[in-house]
């Protein structure tokens, strides 16, 4: 008994050690380019799909186009007349700055136009385009303190914020030795930080600094005055490695583009759109934004609690199984996705699953990740549902005869449902806050689209304000639902 | 008097700890079997390898002629039809009503009819003084009405012998008297019972028998006569004036 024992250890543990192995494999895999198709799978697909991060005015941002979110901007226009002149449609994918080269790699987007510098670090992973725009690098602060700065040596000693990723970040840890840096994912976050006193500049293009200053009065913009090299001035586009046929035939319409100085005009264009945003700043204008964001939260929740819940059923009778072969990988499933952060399980099955089913749309693959972590603290929920059922019901219950599956169906499910109801009811209400971390794969829901709003209106706190008020009112409704049905079964 | 249930060279072993030694012993049908003894020394171990709630470790138990330890679970649950049990925590179930408590097994394990089940059970409730209570809930209940309609529930599958577990254990003592009641015009009407119990004054007044138990073993059975007035064994005169010393 002891051996066998000892050998079912053993096995869970290669096979245990097998999972690692093979996720690590995974992380390695480096698609096989026989031959340069870049070009021709583009044409044949008849669309091109661009990633982008739209917190970033004037290249690229959210604005209301005839009642519809749209994102627009200088990287959108360039971007259509990549597509015009390769004679496909474009398509553009929103998600985080840090996760847009990952996209590119994984094949979830052809090229990134999100006001990107091609460094020589990002080099080595991707390929880039000629740039296409030059930028001066400024520092945003605030109107009150202009006077006290003159370029980026005056911050010695102070924090300044800079973008997660980007090239200011890079800039800033360089050149900016004695000064402190808080990096954030969204500038409109950093916008924040600035007003409210937390950071004292941040770093960024000129161009995004001049919108900012243009479009909110307590704002002020100094040149850094960084000492810059070659590429790194400039604004390219960036394609998976081995695409030459591809980033060849985008340089020729770039070289149009400059050609005809279209990028200045394409700015006017943007301006007047920044413009258009900041008229009615108001969150009642802003609602369909909201809308759309809690329709899928509530649809992801959803989805996910009813997946959840017939997924943790189940897993909560393997863990309860005597049998080894069904037991065991219960409880690996349960340890392992309760001792992983939801964040990276949602990046694992968008580009992790993603290398093995390309075209994984975000929002399914975000639903799968919310669902099957639910089904792991359910499952839980439901194991001590049945675990608190006095062991008494059942020994009364066999002693009159009834089988271990009829006393189970008649006397301890319905109690152990009884005892779970309420921390079910908490498990949904968490998963409606929780659900949130989708937004970093691009799924519009709520908390994404409050980052929408706030790049539209250059307004940091009253939208955030707005989605804490949603999320309450949401929550607090469902708790109060819930209760009132705890109190009629308890009645029963 | 026919053989109802025969307990051969019971051992039970919990880990390293022998909780069973080796019990023998017969119980015919009619008798009333009490099994006294300390705390600790196997009593409701042994009752509970009757049924095989727990499985011994070794030795045979047979009901009715056939030995119950190879038997597979099914067939086990056709044997437990037959031996009522009633236990020390009552272990009514907490999501039904009094009659729902009653009818449930006749219904599920012997498919009889909803109206023949309810009938059965109402005359039950009314034996132990309880057929007022038939649409209440366990938990608004006193522990001696709960107990009264654990028999009941017991009953209701028609046994043939009745296994009682501490019964009056978990009681206030005024209660005890009501349960005691029941149990013994249980007796009178024939019922074949093994009861584990401290009750001295039921054990000397009901039993057809009295088996000693301590440290695993049967150390001494007989008539109530002979094991209140006449004890043999050392350690049962030890114990029974412990007992009857309060």
């Amino acid at each position: 008994m002891l051996r066998r024992k000892n050998y079912f250890k053993q096995l869970l543990l290669s096979l245990g050690l097998v999972l690692f192995a093979f996720i690590g494999l995974l992380g390695t895999i480096t698609p096989v380019h026989a031959a340069d198709n870049s070009l021709q799978r583009i044409k044949q697909k008849g669309v091109i799909v661009m990633g982008t991060s739209p917190d970033y005015p004037p290249y690229e941002f959210i604005t209301k186009v005839n009642g519809k979110n749209k994102v627009v901007g200088m990287d959108v226009q360039v971007a259509q007349q990549i597509a015009k002149d390769l004679g496909v449609k474009l398509e553009i994918k929103q998600m985080d700055f840090d996760s847009l080269l990952v996209a590119l790699e994984t094949h979830k987007v052809d090229m990134v136009l999100s006001a990107m510098t091609p460094t020589e670090t990002r080099k080595q992973s991707v390929d880039f385009s000629e740039p296409y725009y030059h930028a001066r690098q400024s520092i945003i602060v605030r109107k009150q303190d202009k006077r006290l700065y003159k370029n980026k040596d005056s911050f010695k000693g102070k924090t300044v914020g800079v973008q997660t990723g980007s090239l200011q970040q890079n800039l800033a840890n360089k050149q900016m030795k004695g000064t402190k840096k808080k990096g954030l994912t969204k500038v409109t976050d950093l916008i924040l930080s600035l007003e409210t006193n937390k950071i004292e500049g941040i770093v960024a293009e000129d161009a995004v600094a001049q919108a900012y200053v243009a479009n909110d009065s307590r704002l002020a913009s100094i040149d850094a005055g960084f000492d810059l090299g070659g590429d790194e001035t400039g604004t390219a586009i960036a394609f998976a490695k081995h695409s030459d046929s591809l980033v060849n035939q985008v340089n020729q319409s770039l070289d149009k583009i400059k050609a005809k100085h279209l990028t200045k005009q394409y700015l006017a264009s943007a301006g007047k759109y920044m413009a258009t945003n900041t008229q009615n700043v108001s969150m009642f204008h802003y609602w369909t934004y909201f809308a759309k964001g809690i329709g899928y939260t509530l649809l992801i929740t959803a989805i996910a609690v009813v997946i959840g819940i017939i997924l943790g059923t189940l897993f909560a009778m393997g863990r309860l199984s005597k049998r080894t072969f069904i037991h065991y990988p219960a409880v690996w499933y349960i340890e392992f996705v309760r001792g992983t952060p939801l964040m990276i399980q949602v990046m694992f099955v968008y580009f992790g699953v993603g290398m093995l089913w390309n075209n994984i749309p975000a929002f399914f693959a975000g639903v799968v990740a919310v669902a099957l972590n639910s089904a792991a603290y359910v499952a839980e929920i439901i194991r001590g549902g049945i675990d608190s059922v006095p062991t008494g019901q059942v020994e009364a219950a066999r002693s009159l005869g009834m089988s271990h599956r009829d006393a189970m169906q008649t006397v301890v499910l319905p109690q152990a449902v009884k005892i779970i109801w309420p921390s079910l009811g908490n498990e949904f209400i968490s998963l409606i806050k929780e659900s949130s971390i989708v937004s970093i794969i691009g799924v519009t829901d709520l908390i994404y689209q409050l980052r929408a709003v706030q790049a539209a209106t250059y307004r940091g706190v009253a939208p955030i304000a707005v989605a804490m008020i949603i999320y309450f009112i949401i929550t607090f409704t469902l708790s109060r639902i819930l209760n009132r049905a705890e109190r009629k079964m308890q009645h029963d | 008097m026919t053989e109802m249930l025969k307990v051969e060279n019971l051992t039970k072993t919990f880990g390293e700890n022998k909780v069973l030694r080796g019990i023998d012993g017969t119980v015919n049908s009619g008798q009333v079997i009490v099994v006294i003894g300390p705390s600790g020394g196997g009593k409701s171990t042994f009752l509970r390898c009757l049924n095989l709630l727990e499985k011994p470790t070794s030795g045979k138990v047979s009901f009715e002629g056939t030995d119950l330890t190879g038997l597979s679970e099914k067939a086990l649950d056709d044997i437990r039809e037959k031996m009522g049990m009633v236990f020390q925590s009552f272990n009514l179930f907490s999501n039904m009503n009094v009659l729902d408590n009653l009818t449930l097994a006749p219904k599920r394990v012997k498919n009889e009819a909803e109206a023949k089940a309810q009938t059965h059970a109402i005359e039950l409730l009314e034996k132990v003084g309880l057929a007022d209570k038939k649409a209440a809930y366990p938990d608004s209940l006193s522990g001696g009405q709960q107990q009264r309609v654990a028999i009941a529930r017991a009953l209701a599958m028609d046994p043939d012998v009745m296994l009682f577990d501490e019964p009056t254990s978990a009681l206030d003592p005024e209660m005890v008297g009501e349960v005691l009641k029941v149990m013994q015009d249980l007796a009178s009407d024939g019922m074949t019972m093994v009861v584990v119990t401290h009750e001295m004054g039921f054990a000397r007044q009901v039993a057809n028998e009295v088996w000693f138990m301590d440290g695993g073993n049967i150390a001494e059975k007989g008539t109530p006569e002979q094991i209140f007035d006449h004890p043999q064994n050392e350690r049962t005169k030890d114990f029974l004036s412990k007992v009857l010393a309060q």
